[in-house]
C-alpha cells in the first residue's frame, strides 16, 4: 500500500508557501517538496504536525491507497 | 526578539568569535576577518540549501537536520561504511596472498578517502532522487 496525500492542494487552499509550512513544522523547504511529490513518506510525528499547521484532520491529507489504485 | 532574529545574532556573535580565535592565533588580522566573514556567510546560507531546519531555541545548535535530510545522511555513512570494509577486505586478502609484503599505510588512506567519495556521492544522489 502506498502512502498518498493532496498537502499541495490543502496548502494552496490554505494560502501557505512552502517556506511557511516548512517553518511552522520545523523541516526544511525541501522536505515539504519532497512530501508534496509522494517522493519521501513523513514520520507520523510529522504528518500530525503538518496537519496541524493546516488546521485539517489527518486523514483529509493523507492516505493509504492499494496497489490497485484504490483506498483499503 | 523573533526566532530568526536570535538566529542570526547568535551566528554573528559565534562568526566573530572564530575570527577572534584565528586572530589570536596569530594569524593576519585579515585573515581572522575572511575566516569570521566566510563563517557568517555560510550561516546565512544554511538554512536556504535544504539541509538543515533552524530552530532557534536551540542556541548554539539551532542548524539541524529534520527527518529526510536524517535519514539521508544514515544511507550515506551506512553506503561508506559498507564500501570501506569491502574495500579493506579485499586490500586485507589481497596481500595475504603475497606474505612477504606488508599492507601499505598508503592504500589505507586511499580506503578512508573511497569513503568520503561514497559518503558525498550518496548524498547527493539520494537528495536528488528525493528531489
Amino acid at each position: 500500500m502506498n502512502l498518498r496525500n493532496r498537502l499541495k492542494e490543502i496548502r494552496l487552499e490554505k494560502n501557505l508557501t512552502q517556506e511557511t509550512l516548512a517553518g511552522s513544522v520545523g523541516v526544511t523547504r525541501q522536505t515539504i517538496i519532497a512530501v508534496e511529490k509522494e517522493k519521501f513518506v513523513p514520520s507520523v510525528r510529522l504528518a500530525l504536525q503538518i496537519a496541524l499547521a493546516l488546521d485539517t484532520p489527518i486523514d483529509r491529507i493523507f492516505w493509504l491507497e492499494d496497489s490497485q489504485g484504490g483506498k483499503p | 526578539m523573533t526566532g530568526m532574529k536570535a538566529y542570526y545574532l547568535s551566528r554573528a556573535v559565534i562568526s566573530a568569535g572564530f575570527g577572534l580565535l584565528f586572530g589570536l592565533s596569530g594569524s593576519p588580522w585579515w585573515t581572522a576577518v575572511l575566516v569570521g566573514a566566510v563563517a557568517f556567510a555560510w550561516f546565512l546560507a544554511a538554512p536556504h540549501i535544504g539541509r538543515y531546519s533552524v530552530h532557534p531555541e536551540f542556541g548554539v545548535t539551532a542548524l539541524r537536520r529534520d527527518e529526510r535530510a536524517q535519514g539521508i545522511n544514515d544511507k550515506a555513512a551506512r553506503n561508506a561504511f559498507v564500501i570501506s570494509m569491502l574495500a579493506a577486505g579485499g586490500m586485507i586478502a589481497y596481500y595475504a596472498a603475497f606474505p612477504a609484503i606488508a599492507v601499505p599505510v598508503a592504500a589505507l588512506r586511499w580506503i578512508l578517502i573511497l569513503g568520503v567519495v561514497v559518503y558525498y556521492v550518496s548524498d547527493i544522489w539520494l537528495r536528488r532522487a528525493q528531489a
